[in-house]
């Protein structure tokens, strides 16, 4: 904890410890609270406590050695930690006179603040950086027992050294064998499975997400056999049966029309509904307005399609995304384009209609012109010419003298 | 609040010699157990209190001293060793030498084991067993058999022991304190249900337990290096119905044990 700042403010705190004197009383009692409401991981007792010399035993529970090094240490860790909150303590209060303001409304933020303001630094890393933090911040919690009085473990894999993930393990296995005995019998009866169990649109979670869950560090190893008897189990023709059990450990995948804010349709005075977006493709700049209860006319700067782009392939481009969603004779649209030339602008328009259109169809609609390409601008430009040659690419005729 | 003992109910004969001889090194064995209670210590304690208080005389029998205090020579016969096929060893190219003793002899290129030597070992090593049972002991099941896996650390939760049938971290036992992060209290016996890490490697366990001197029962089949096993029991450790024998005997033995600790616990309480 505050390391780089202690050394700064220690020597100003030393004068005031005679007035903090009942301070630390108090800590130490806000302390033992914190403790005993801890969450399990940072739980300072065990599970069961030895009650030694209590009236109901006649004679003392024997406590194992392990018990008896664990509840040492739990000792004096304890002890470690009232030393340093008293010290972050003091030192607060003192930072709060440097700082001129009342110690007892100082808070963290304030500390951060007088940090950054007395000993400013330049360090990238945010983390290099002097602070003072609270000791239960900085200082990494300490591992509650994980064996009784006796020094028996509580969990039956202990011994591996990441019981809970081999227990996963363990019951995936169950699991699995429980399913091939189910297909055998199935079999026997010449019964096929209903249904089948679709993953698509999500994945295993990776090793870290796994780790939190299981709250243990999973070696990559461990993770790559994890991943390979999940994938086992999902792919084993009755494993729609234990759908709940696999998608514990899936995480889905948002597709991203999803993530995309999609704007609601607009309403013209008459009633009928519309929807104005804009594209661009190359030097192109297209505004399009599309518009419901329509006869499929499209007009492009005040004159039809036709006229406009006299090439079929320039045609094609545009109508494309009305055809792909089936509205073409629903809908009219009136665009304005300019800048570029006929390939560029047909090609703005399209990229405008297609966001355009979004507000018409469905969020299932949505992904397929996604993944048909219509929602993504294509964000190519003219490629520069380059001394020495004709063009970006051509060169100059090559002769020999 | 009676919690006398019927010696006459509890004693089974001893058959053979064999079996005499090896309860007296049990006796040694079992004793040599620091970490673990006598339940029936406790259970002698209290009832000098109430003997003098209601007067009834008792008749209180050491378990050590009985040869067959859990009755694990009723568990098996045999014949259920030879249905298990527990007598099928491997193939006579990768026998170990120190196996040569318990091989009765080969048949079509397969070692085949002498169950006759079996049947004490094995009544023997779950003697053992039940007794660690009975005093608290931890019981550590080990295997590296994928096969089996689910069965061994199934069985080892049916009994509220432990298991280690995976990757094993060098240094579990004999750096236990670095691996668990605290002081930590290790099995009181291992027992092997199968002896191999992969085909031919030996499991680090065993050499471990030596060094730890943590007594050790391991089903060594006939390509297995018997030496470092406290007690061990020469069987048959691939064939799925032989370990499923091994899994249901030593659950059976340890269950008995630990309901007689319970009974004899709660005759003290």
């Amino acid at each position: 904890m505050m390391h780089s700042a202690r050394c700064a403010l220690k020597s100003a705190a030393s004068c005031s410890y005679s007035q903090l004197s009942t301070c630390r009383t108090r800590v130490c009692r806000s302390l033992a609270s914190v403790a005993s409401d801890g969450p399990a991981k940072s739980d300072a007792t065990p599970k069961q406590t030895p009650q030694v010399g209590s009236a109901g035993h006649e004679r003392a529970e024997k406590i194992s050695k392990a018990m008896k090094a664990y509840l040492q240490r739990a000792q004096s860790h304890d002890k470690f930690m009232t030393n340093e909150i008293a010290e972050y303590e003091i030192g607060k209060r003192h930072l709060a006179n440097i700082m001129g303001e009342d110690p007892d409304s100082f808070r963290q933020e304030d500390i951060d603040k007088a940090i950054e303001y007395l000993l400013p630094s330049g360090l990238f890393d945010r983390k290099a950086r002097p602070q003072m933090k609270h000791p239960s911040q900085v200082i990494p919690k300490r591992k509650a027992a994980e064996f009784g009085v006796d020094g028996r473990p509580f969990h039956f894999l202990f011994y591996t050294g990441l019981p809970n993930y081999y227990q996963l393990m363990h019951e995936t296995n169950l699991k699995l064998e429980a399913l091939k005995h189910h297909e055998d019998k199935m079999l026997a009866r010449d019964v096929s499975p209903e249904t089948v169990l679709h993953l698509a649109g999500s994945q295993w979670l990776d090793s870290e997400k796994l780790g939190d869950m299981l709250r243990e560090k999973i070696p990559e190893r461990d993770f790559t056999q994890f991943v390979k008897l999940m994938d086992r189990l999902a792919a084993h023709p009755y494993s729609y049966l234990e759908k709940d059990f696999i998608m514990v450990y899936r995480r889905f995948l948002k597709s991203q029309a999803m993530l995309q804010e999609i704007p609601p349709l607009m309403y013209a005075d008459d009633g009928r509904a519309y929807m104005e977006a804009e594209g661009i493709r190359k030097r192109a700049h297209a505004k399009v307005k599309v518009m419901d209860k329509g006869t499929g006319e499209i007009n492009v700067n005040g004159r039809s399609l036709l006229r406009s782009f006299p090439t079929i392939l320039d045609r094609e481009q545009i109508v494309f995304p009305l055809q792909f969603v089936g509205k073409m004779s629903e809908l009219d649209v009136e665009a304005t384009v300019e800048g570029g030339g006929n390939s560029g602008q047909a090609g703005a328009i399209r990229f405008a209609l297609s966001s355009a259109l979004q507000s018409f169809v469905d969020r299932q609609m949505v992904e397929k012109m996604r993944l048909a390409g219509l929602l993504t601008q294509d964000p190519r430009r003219l490629e520069r010419q380059k001394p020495g040659q004709a063009g970006a690419r051509k060169k100059f005729t090559w002769k020999k003298r | 609040m009676i919690v006398s003992v019927a010696v006459s109910r509890c004693l089974r004969p001893c058959s053979t010699k064999r079996w005499a001889s090896t309860s007296q090194r049990l006796l040694t064995a079992a004793s040599m157990q620091p970490s673990v209670s006598n339940p029936q210590h406790d259970n002698i304690v209290e009832n000098a209190s109430s003997e003098s208080l209601g007067g009834e005389v008792r008749q209180v029998i050491d378990p050590l001293k009985h040869p067959d205090y859990f009755g694990v020579a009723d568990l098996f016969t045999l014949s259920d060793l030879f249905d298990a096929r527990v007598h099928l060893g491997h193939k006579v190219g990768v026998r170990n030498a120190y196996m040569k003793p318990y091989i009765f002899g080969s048949r079509l290129g397969v070692d085949i084991l002498d169950l006759e030597q079996t049947v004490p070992r094995l009544r023997l090593a779950l003697n053992f067993t039940a007794h660690v049972a009975y005093r608290g002991g931890i019981i550590l099941f080990i295997s590296r058999s994928p096969q089996t896996l689910p069965l061994v650390e199934a069985t080892a939760r049916e009994c509220g022991e432990y298991a280690h049938c995976r990757f094993w971290k060098g240094g579990s036992f004999t750096n236990a304190t670095v691996q668990f992060a605290a002081v930590t209290r290790l099995p009181d016996v291992c027992v092997f249900v199968s002896t191999h890490d992969t085909v031919f490697e030996p499991h680090c366990a065993v050499a471990e337990c030596a060094k730890m001197n943590i007594p050790t029962v391991g089903i060594v089949d006939s390509s297995c290096d018997p030496r470092l096993f406290t007690y061990p029991v020469p069987g048959n450790d691939d064939t799925p119905s032989a370990v499923k024998l091994y899994c249901r005997l030593f659950k059976e033995a340890i269950l008995g044990a630990k309901a007689k600790r319970k009974e004899a616990t709660d005759g003290a309480a």
